[in-house]
């Protein structure tokens, strides 16, 4: 042994732990690519049907939706193809909340790995949110089905739907990190979410058109257009939207929105990363 | 503090460097795990008592590649959680920590298995958990599956499995998706004889072949037989780090004098109700005290193989009794009866004793093997009619291993072993035999 110990001997730089932490992650792909299939094969194991619930599941809430709605909506409200309009909404709202309250519990849910392994554990939300998304994409055959049924016209912007998708998934990603360490350090974590997952369901418009959002309304003595509020602080109104100019209408969906929409999902993306890792190295002990 | 992970080893550069390295624990008091246990804390200004623990405190520790090195402390003393903190479980409180080189780490028993998928896929699951392609396992999955001898099982979810099973597919796992290091805790104490074989021959090729092992075991053994370089840990600090036989010996030594005072107090406190029941004699000689000294004549209930030992017997006699005959019996704690001399025996008659005295039983060097053992004592008459005193198993001792390697069954004969046809040291040997 040539070299001498009182020298701790450094690399001469060190790259970011936020660059570290990533290179580690691309170097565990496996473990992500694995975590997603077994989550997979645990959800359908003991079903008859399996993966066949991924395609009944939306039918089933598609038609609850338009039966109830049937009722509810006045004629001013109603919808031309009410069932492929909620449709359009409701899949990625599922997928959203499923992603989201699935990795809440991604990490206290295991805890024998945490707590006995070690592996990146960003691993663990991520393949949450993944798994989710195969669901997502699989729910499509039933959405690319009812679109043919309803003859509803394809956009050449088609093409910009993989880009949505990927928008989408880094924003539940982003709060999936955010959630899943809060829900270590307090349980109660899971809780809250299933209130709030409950409002944001209600304020965005998924049952229903963003139309149904005033332009110009008298809060506090000053006119605020409620509609375009309403998709600056929900990332989600706009993503939906977006998925409905896809997919229903059959138009392009304007650039603004889009940008708007992708920097936002990037910051709490980036955001939840930093914060789950900032933590992440305290899970073993806390769980 | 520091962390520091490289995903390669340096050729020459150690794997493991632990720099003043502390672990601290918040002994948990329950901590506020909820959002309204922080609220109410607000008011509260109490500020729950902060409990600390630190199971590992100020350890400084390097470990080249090819190193093989057993850990030994007693239960709590901090094994554990040095090996978690290598491995990158738990985080260290302070001081800086290097690790290079790719680690599988054996720490619980299942651990980094799914329950419900099968072995097959769980092998790949802990691979990737290893940080191994599913390409490579591919490779490698047949010979896991061999070596782990689950045959049908393999395709069975594991939740159906039984903890030896874990075991074996753990181990084949970790040993054949060659590491650079190696962390084994305990785990492997719940496999069966074979399979401990098993594991003891993987690793001693592992090791050939420049693998860096730590072992933590309570099976001295073991770690004598396959580590370079032992670790004891107690409270939470280094107590020793060297020469596997070095540090055993100051374990042992210092374990053996624990062992001691606890028995002492306990044993005071049980000698009265045990005397009524286990003795009987006419009372004529009475044995008051029984002594287990060793060589300086010091008392003690814990010895080594090897060491050696004499009993003595102070007793009391009412009246002259001519040529009595003092006797010893030594079982063993499942109830074997090992040996019993006495006087007679040994040629030691007897005048006729009066009052008191003390009659001993010099034992050069003993020769029962790691155990604990219930001693009598017997005082009769001449022609072994009348029982004076007898107490049955009164006395326990302990014997700890001592230098000697052997291990199987109650006593070393304290042979010696030669080759006939050996010239040179043959004679010597021989002598030195027959010379005690």
């Amino acid at each position: 042994m040539i070299a001498n110990n009182n020298v701790p001997i450094k690399p001469l730089r060190q790259p970011p732990v936020i660059i570290q932490r990533l290179q580690e992650l691309v170097r565990y792909r496996e473990l992500v690519r694995n975590l997603v299939v077994s989550e997979l094969k645990a959800r359908y194991k003991a079903s008859v049907l399996g993966f066949v619930w991924s395609l009944l599941n939306p039918l089933a809430m598609m038609l609850v939706f338009t039966v109830v709605f049937s009722f509810l909506l006045t004629d001013k409200n109603r919808v031309e193809k009410y069932p492929l309009f909620l449709l359009c909404g409701l899949l990625p709202w599922n997928y959203f909340t499923a992603a989201v309250m699935g990795s809440v519990q991604s990490v206290v849910g295991n805890a024998n790995l945490v707590k006995k392994v070690y592996f990146p554990r960003e691993a663990l939300p991520i393949a949450g949110v993944l798994a989710q998304l195969v669901n997502f994409l699989l729910a499509f055959i039933v959405l690319f089905a009812a679109l043919v049924v309803f003859r509803a016209h394809f956009s050449p912007w088609l093409w910009l739907l993989p880009l949505v998708i990927l928008i989408q998934t880094c924003f539940a990603l982003g709060i999936a990190f955010i959630l899943s360490t809060l829900n270590v350090f307090y349980r109660d974590t899971m809780m809250i979410m299933d209130v709030i997952m409950l409002a944001w369901f209600f304020l965005t418009p998924v049952v229903y058109s963003a139309e149904a959002f005033p332009r110009a309304h008298l809060i506090l003595g000053h006119i605020v257009d409620v509609r375009r509020w309403a998709y600056i602080l929900n990332p989600m109104a706009s993503l939906i939207n977006m998925y409905r100019d896809l997919l229903f209408l059959g138009s392009r969906t304007d650039l603004d929105f889009f940008l708007r929409t992708t920097i936002t999902a990037l910051v709490v993306l980036i955001f939840g990363y930093w914060f789950f890792i900032r933590y992440s190295d305290r899970f073993g002990e806390e769980l | 503090m520091s962390v520091t992970r490289n995903a390669k080893a340096t050729p020459g550069q150690p794997l493991i460097e632990l720099h003043h390295v502390s672990k601290r624990f918040a002994m948990h008091r329950e901590r506020h795990r909820s959002f309204q246990d922080s609220f109410i804390s607000i008011f509260r200004k109490t500020q729950a008592t902060k409990d600390e623990f630190w199971p590992l405190r100020d350890v400084s520790i390097t470990i080249y590649p090819g190193d093989c090195i057993g850990i030994i402390g007693r239960n709590g003393s901090g094994k554990s959680t040095l090996l978690k903190m290598i491995s990158g479980i738990l985080p260290p409180t302070s001081g800086d920590l290097t690790v290079s080189g790719r680690i599988s780490a054996l720490l619980e028993l299942g651990a980094g298995f799914h329950p419900d998928l099968t072995g097959r896929e769980n092998v790949y699951l802990n691979g990737s958990i290893y940080g191994i392609s599913r390409q490579k396992m591919s490779q490698i999955i047949d010979k896991i599956i061999d070596y782990a001898e689950l045959g049908d099982f393999i395709d069975t979810p594991i939740k159906h499995y039984s903890s030896g099973m874990y075991v074996r597919l753990g181990f084949a796992v970790a040993i054949h998706t060659e590491p650079d290091l190696m962390l084994v805790d305990e785990v492997l104490a719940v496999g069966d004889a074979a399979f401990q074989r098993k594991c003891m021959d993987s690793i001693q090729q592992y090791r050939r072949q420049g693998g860096t092992l730590l072992l933590v075991s309570h099976d001295l053994g073991a770690i004598q037989a396959i580590c370079n370089r032992v670790l004891w840990i107690e409270d939470g600090v280094i107590q020793a780090d060297g020469h596997p036989t070095d540090v055993m010996m100051t374990y042992q030594r210092y374990y053996v004098e624990l062992e001691e005072a606890r028995q002492q107090t306990h044993q005071e406190a049980q000698d009265d109700e045990k005397n009524n029941k286990q003795r009987w004699g006419n009372g004529q000689v009475r044995v008051t005290q029984v002594e287990l000294c060793d060589a300086k004549g010091e008392a003690h209930t814990n010895f080594r193989t090897g060491d050696p030992m004499t009993v003595r017997l102070h007793y009391e006699a009412k009246g002259v009794i001519e040529e009595p005959i003092f006797g010893l019996a030594i079982h063993h704690q499942q109830g074997t009866h090992i040996c019993g001399p006495n006087t007679k025996f040994g040629g030691l008659t007897l005048p006729a004793i009066e009052g008191s005295g003390i009659i001993s039983y010099l034992i050069p060097s003993l020769s029962l093997l790691a155990g604990g053992y219930l001693l009598s004592i017997a005082v009769v008459n001449q022609n072994n009619t009348e029982t004076f005193d007898y107490q049955d198993r009164t006395i326990t001792f302990h014997v700890y291993p001592g230098e000697s390697q052997e291990q199987y069954g109650l006593v070393t004969l304290n042979g010696v072993w030669q080759r006939e046809n050996e010239t040179v040291l043959a004679p010597t040997v021989t002598e030195k035999f027959y010379a005690r």
